[in-house]
């Protein structure tokens, strides 16, 4: 498998770390429920299909990416640079864009 | 405080591994051409958000060069930038001391980190310069994706490396963290062992 980083070009998966769901967001520590910290920390979908994932190109420019994957298939739709994404997410009203 | 005499002395990056000489191949002109690059000035610049502008206009002030886009590497002699990572970039001086002043000089505009003893560079040339290189990247070095004033942040035998290339004879720098100079040099003296490979003494 290879990704297209934005920076650098297409490199081989071994440049990258894998973290996961890029769609979990963190509740506010001080105000959520012991359930809602319960569901971001452990719970996770296992999707058959298209799928949003945080990737980081460790070996090669350092930047966290957003990773659009089918996981049934490995092949990637689109990458984004993650810090595009959260910026992007800091301008969109809060609770539109829970599912990042 | 007291002053204690030790037995330390500075000491080159590469001065136990690269022994000046022919190694590998004994046939013919050395494939790859080695010179430890000692002595330069290095340093990371990583923008602030925001003060990009700034950054570029300050850099083109004191180097006259442009801030190069992703995946380049503009150099003027022994001096330059090159490219590292988003908003990132290493800032080279040909002698110590060249980069002095410039974290002054790029205040509110980037973060700067000393890295002259923190990298340790080589100069690669030769007719298999290339070839040699290519053993160890998955990074395309062919001329028709890549060429002098390009550079790839990758990894060569796990070891993360910073390639720029300055012409097209061709040559390379190849800047390596310090701690891992050794390391690279097993992996390089093997690699160019069946092209020849000359190493000259540190310049």
């Amino acid at each position: 498998m290879r990704i297209r980083c934005p920076s650098c070009g297409e490199r081989d998966n071994g440049e990258f770390s894998y973290l996961g769901d890029a769609a979990p967001l963190r509740p506010d520590g001080m105000e959520a429920s012991a359930e809602a910290m319960h569901d971001y920390v452990y719970l996770r979908d296992n999707r058959a299909g298209e799928m949003r994932e945080l990737w980081y190109h460790g070996a090669g420019c350092r930047a966290w990416l957003v990773v659009t994957r089918d996981t049934r298939t490995h092949a990637i739709r689109e990458v984004q640079p993650a810090r595009d994404v959260a910026k992007a997410r800091a301008t969109t009203p809060a609770g539109s864009a829970s599912h990042a | 405080m007291a002053e204690h005499a030790t037995l330390w002395r500075p000491r080159g990056a590469w001065a136990d591994t690269a022994r000046p000489g022919r190694h590998g191949r004994r046939e013919g002109p050395p494939g790859l051409i080695v010179t430890p690059r000692e002595g330069l000035a290095l340093a990371s610049v990583t923008a602030v958000d925001g003060a990009e502008a700034r950054l570029a206009e300050a850099i083109e002030a004191r180097f006259g060069l442009s801030l190069p886009e992703p995946g380049g590497a503009h150099l003027s002699g022994e001096a330059g930038l090159v490219w590292s990572g988003p908003d990132q970039w290493l800032a080279l001086g040909g002698a110590r001391g060249d980069l002095d002043g410039l974290g002054a000089a790029l205040r509110g505009a980037a973060a700067v980190a000393d890295q002259s003893d923190g990298r340790a560079v080589l100069r690669l040339t030769g007719p298999d310069a290339r070839r040699v290189l290519e053993k160890g990247v998955a990074v395309d070095l062919h001329p028709r994706a890549f060429g002098p004033g390009r550079t790839a942040v990758t990894a060569i035998a796990h070891i993360g490396v910073q390639i720029w290339q300055r012409d097209d004879r061709p040559t390379y720098d190849l800047a390596v963290a310090r701690s891992f100079a050794g390391s690279l040099w097993t992996w390089l003296e093997a690699a160019a062992a069946e092209f020849g490979c000359e190493v000259r003494a540190s310049a």
